[in-house]
């Protein structure tokens, strides 16, 4: 059986447990035997038939008469007819107008009132234009009527088919099928369906009675309930569990952040101290502080976007700009033969939008703890064109350990740890990368169980000419992770545009894996 | 990172061996290299050391893999040096006082023995490109020129001369034009042109028989400068301001033309002003000095001891001859290469050399604490607030166009943050504010369900004449509630709601003469004097420019004020 009894609503229940295997179940039998209202039970019998438990059995067309609110006060006051008959026997003749005066009615229905009494000559107009009578009885039709009215408003419905001829002539001209409000009788068409139960119905009537369902279970539970004490008399209706569900629109974190927020919990419990800085920085420090000489290619106009205003910053912290330009220039007191060229001191203040997270990790240096992680999440910007796999502004997740004995073994255990905790790498493989501002330097490339092999980031030891320049004297492991793509995978999603998508509802859906 | 595509043949021939995919793939990375492509014969691989330009070349590459897998060393006898000075012949180059302050340099040598097929003539060019467009500044610092050096006459003569009256054929042109022509008729003269377009005189090459070599940086001649298939013999010329840089062209150019079979021939070049080499100089140089490198340094740097032989077979993989004395490594730097600048450089080729694969990896051992910034842990308990009001957290970019930030604001520009070099105008502004974000947000969401109701905590970066910088980066938190009936009412119960749970003692102050807001339905946020954020009922006239068509009320704080 392909229905599921406790999900029968009450109406449909009740049906079939009060019917058997060939009785009719009609309307007027629900009305009178379960107290239905009419419209309870077309809708049992339209959910019953969809689901195959009766089927209509015969169709039966018939006409009956309802008092409209004309009619009910008729029923009272009589008939306009009957209200002038009574008028001019017992007070005399009278004008039509003083007839319609006397008796609260409209001129219009005490003329056709009088016209009824006139064409079967119980009264006529004298000479004084004065209704008077001139038999003293009504005549039949008008006393049918009466009676009609009278049957009507004992039993609610008068049906055509108890009617007899004279009857049936005499309630017409006070019945109408529409706009009925001023006539007597509004006349309605109907339609009587008589079902039977099917085998599937009596089957499932079975099944109801086997699971004990009387279709009296609770609905709703409601205070009253609750402060009667009624709930304990009865048992709860079953709803169906897969009803349709309605949308509710929750407020809810952007599934991205929630990504770089895990991110970051995952550096903070490994020991790293979170660091951040402005959008807008200098050369000194975007480039110069990583001895990326100034004449590196990467500095180029087509790949840092410049301040328009103001183009330059007022000055660099000292003794940084004047050891950082040295070391340049010659080394200074780093160890290094330096690049060889002349420091550019005002190339150095100009301002660009922050190029790549290390500078976070530079400006960090001077005020760096021994032993010492650190880590940001940068936005960095890039002169780039845009697409899928270029954002003119994205993230950037970098980081330093500083410690007297920290070392390139250190360094691998470090990309081994990230690989494993935050990217979830089966297997890790080291080679040796570039990077100006580190040597050693070592990309990191993972097997992601759903991305195979790819780059997931760089690192070294930042060049004495870097640390020793900014006044730390001690190896300092820096590293880069490529988070965006691991993001991407997270959100399924493979267009990096999207992370920052103004569109609300594609924000709403989205989800992490 | 400059990438290169050599025919595979030549590559197999000059590494000695062939190579599969995945045998390149491993052996690659010790030349800091990746293969981006293997098809129909050629190699396309990508260079990742920007100051190691030996590399980007077929023969510089094969030099590095052959080096590393036999260990041997290569050798190239033609080097000058201070100690010793080859025999140049007649072969003199002389650069004149007229060109110092214009391109102070202009060196030479010549090669012979191989006859140029298409494959080297490709390579060639390819390494030419190379140098001069990455590790020589797209010219700026390094220029080369290759000649048919039979058609030279000994001494070549560089000048700096006048633009107006030297003229010569240049190469791909039929007619004879003055060097200032060159600059605006020529291709090459108006992509190279700015290097020295300013300069008095120009810098000039040409023979002792008065034909010109070339307008360099810019330009060969047509009569020798067109090497073609079948020449045996040329000459190379390097030009530019850092002598260093053109003695290390030189010599990768030399030996990646020996590497292909080429005898090469020193050139004398007298130059026009006194070098730490003198100012005579035999070209292949050899200018790099030894580096030295204590043995306790790679240990301290590496995390593992090793042995002074082990550091001297690892640099010998890399093409280094090293020795120990005393615990002090000193490496011979390769004729090819100038990248050692500090002890660092050294360990970096001996931890290659020896394999990165020997070394374990082992964690840090010391302690440190970890903990987020205060100002990532506010925003986090902002966060919880906003989406316990219902709000949807959205996450945007930084930059925009002028139309976004300031135009659809109706606000002024004077405290807003200019590219000056924008990509496109769609990302000319660093944003000031969250609120033209959530608008945009706002304008393309129509057929979301409403009421939308959504936030941002980011940051916002404008002008600010305190800092340093005279811009200034905050932490903000920006909100925007939109749907059929909202108002100022509904701003200010979230307001209210958000300052009382984040303890904010805050008074409101009339919005006046702020196009964002509709008069008189927006407040100023104050904690005691200070005012710590805005909020009212979006300004119809803002709402039509970004062609939204619900209600709204927004609100931006600045966290860093708040806590």
């Amino acid at each position: 059986m392909d229905i599921e009894v406790k999900n029968l609503h009450p109406l449909e229940v009740r049906l079939l447990r009060h019917v058997d295997l060939g009785q009719d179940i009609t309307a007027q039998r629900l009305v009178d035997e379960l107290d239905y209202k009419i419209g309870q039970c077309n809708q049992a019998f339209s959910w019953l038939t969809a689901k195959g438990c009766i089927e209509e059995k015969s169709r039966d067309r018939y006409t009956l008469f309802e008092l409209t609110e004309t009619g009910a006060q008729q029923a009272v006051t009589g008939l306009p007819v009957e209200m002038i008959f009574a008028s001019i026997r017992d007070e005399g003749p009278a004008t039509l107008p003083q007839l319609a005066s006397r008796l609260s009615l409209q001129q219009s229905d005490v003329g056709s009132a009088f016209g009824v009494l006139t064409s079967a000559k119980i009264a006529r107009m004298d000479e004084e234009k004065k209704a008077t009578l001139i038999a003293d009885s009504l005549p039949r039709e008008v006393l049918l009527q009466h009676d009609l009215i009278a049957r009507a408003k004992a039993s609610g419905v008068l049906y055509e088919k108890d009617l007899d001829d004279d009857e049936k002539a005499a309630i017409s001209k006070l019945a109408k099928k529409r706009g009925a409000s001023a006539s007597t009788f509004k006349q309605v068409e109907k339609e009587d369906v008589t079902y039977v139960l099917t085998a599937k119905g009596a089957e499932v009537k079975q099944a109801l009675l086997d699971a004990n369902i009387t279709g009296e279970e609770f609905g709703l539970l409601t205070p009253q309930m609750l402060q009667t004490g009624s709930w304990k008399n009865g048992t709860f209706r079953p709803y169906g569990l897969e009803a349709p569900v309605s949308r509710l629109i929750p407020g809810r974190t952007n599934a991205y952040a929630d990504y770089l927020m895990w991110v970051k919990d995952k550096l903070v419990s490994l020991g790293f101290e979170e660091f951040d800085g402005p959008l807008v920085v200098n050369e000194f420090w975007n480039g110069d502080a990583l001895f990326m000489p100034q004449f590196h290619s990467a500095r180029d106009i087509h790949d840092v976007y410049y301040i328009k205003d103001p183009v330059h910053c007022r000055k660099i912290e000292e003794p940084w700009l004047s050891r950082v330009a040295a070391t340049h220039e010659n080394g200074g007191d780093t160890g290094s033969r330096g690049w060889g060229y002349t420091f550019d001191h005002e190339f150095t203040r100009r301002q660009v939008m922050r190029s790549q997270g290390t500078v976070l990790s530079a400006t960090q240096l001077p005020h760096a703890k021994v032993p010492g992680k650190y880590f940001g999440i940068a936005r960095c910007f890039r002169y780039d064109q845009v697409d899928a796999t270029h954002g003119a502004d994205f993230y950037q997740t970098e980081g330093i350990v500083v410690g007297e004995d920290v070392n390139l073994r250190n360094l691998l255990g470090l990309l081994k740890m990230f690989a494993e905790e935050v990217a979830g790498a089966e297997e890790v493989k080291y080679v040796p990368g570039y990077f100006p501002f580190t040597e050693p330097s070592i990309e990191v490339h993972i097997k992601h169980p759903v991305l195979g092999w790819f780059e997931l980031g760089g690192s070294g030891i930042f060049r004495p000419e870097v640390t020793k320049a900014l006044g730390l004297d001690v190896p300092v492991l820096a590293w880069g992770l490529g988070i965006d793509r691991m993001a991407l995978m997270h959100l399924g999603l493979n267009d990096l545009r999207e992370l920052f998508t103004p569109d609300i509802e594609s924000v709403r859906m989205r989800r992490g894996n | 990172m400059p990438k290169i595509e050599v025919p595979e043949k030549l590559f197999f021939e000059l590494c000695g061996r062939t190579y599969t995919d995945d045998e390149m793939n491993d052996i690659f990375p010790v030349a800091k290299a990746e293969l981006d492509g293997h098809e129909d014969g050629t190699v396309k691989i990508e260079l990742n050391d920007t100051n190691r330009p030996d590399l980007w070349s077929v023969a510089g590459v094969a030099r590095a893999l052959k080096t590393y897998e036999t260990g041997v060393v290569p050798q190239y006898d033609f080097f000058s040096s201070k100690d010793r000075t080859m025999d140049s012949a007649d072969r003199v180059h002389i650069d004149y006082d007229s060109c110092l302050g214009i391109r102070d340099f202009s060196i030479s040598f010549a090669a012979e023995g191989c006859t140029v097929t298409e494959e080297l003539l490709v390579n060639l060019i390819q390494s030419q490109e190379k140098l001069c467009q990455n590790f020589g500044r797209k010219r700026k610092t390094i220029a080369i020129g290759i000649f048919r050096s039979d058609l030279i006459t000994y001494p070549i003569h560089y000048i700096g001369a006048d633009p107006d009256k030297t003229s010569f054929v240049p190469l791909g042109m039929t007619e004879k034009l003055t060097l200032r022509e060159i600059l605006e008729k020529h291709p090459k003269g108006r992509e190279y042109g700015a290097i020295i377009s300013d300069k008095p005189r120009y810098p000039y090459l040409y023979d002792d028989k008065g034909e010109t070599l070339s307008f360099s940086p810019i330009i060969n001649s047509a009569h020798s400068g067109a090497v073609e298939v079948g020449d045996r013999n040329l000459f190379i010329d390097i030009s530019g301001p850092i002598l260093d840089d053109l003695l290390l062209a030189a010599s990768i150019l030399a030996c990646d033309m020996a590497d292909m079979g080429f005898r090469i021939l020193p050139v004398k070049v007298k130059l026009a002003k006194d070098t730490k080499y003198g100012r005579e100089i035999t070209v292949p140089y050899r200018f790099q000095q030894d580096a030295t490198c204590p043995v306790d340094f790679v240990e301290k740097e590496l995390g593992e001891r090793l042995s002074d032989q082990q550091c001297i077979d690892a640099l010998r993989r890399m093409g280094i001859q090293a020795s120990v004395k005393d615990g002090v490594i000193t490496a011979r730097c390769p004729e090819y290469r100038n990248d050692f600048l500090h002890a660092v450089d050294i360990v970096e080729d001996i931890m290659i050399g020896h394999g990165l694969s020997n070394f374990a990896p082992v964690l840090p051992a010391e302690f440190t604490k970890g903990s987020l910034s205060k100002a990532e842990e506010y925003s986090r308990k902002v966060k919880t607030l906003m989406v316990g009001m219902g709000f949807q957290e959205m996450m945007y970019n930084y930059l925009g166009s002028r139309k976004e930030y300031v135009d659809n604001m109706h606000i002024g520009d004077d405290k807003v943050v200019f590219i000056a070099n924008p990509m496109s105008e769609n990302y000319e502004v660093v944003r000031p504010s969250i609120l033209p974000s959530l608008l945009e947000s706002e304008s393309v969401s129509g057929h979301a369900v409403y009421p939308h109701r959504i936030f941002e905590l980011g940051k916002v970066c404008f002008k600010d004449d305190a800092d340093n910088s005279g811009t200034v980066t905050r932490n903000s938190l920006g909100f925007l509630a939109a749907d059929n009936q909202i108002g100022f009412n509904e701003a200010s119960s979230y307001v209210n709601t958000l300052m009382y749970f984040l303890r904010i003692d805050y008074r409101l102050q009339p919005v006046e003469d702020d196009g964002r807001y509709i008069p008189g339905r927006a407040a100023r946020v104050m904690c005691g004097d200070v005012e710590i954020g805005t909020y009212g009922e979006v300004h119809p006239q803002v709402l039509e420019s970004w062609g939204c068509s619900m209600p709204a009320i927004m609100a931006e704080f600045d966290l860093d004020l708040m806590h």
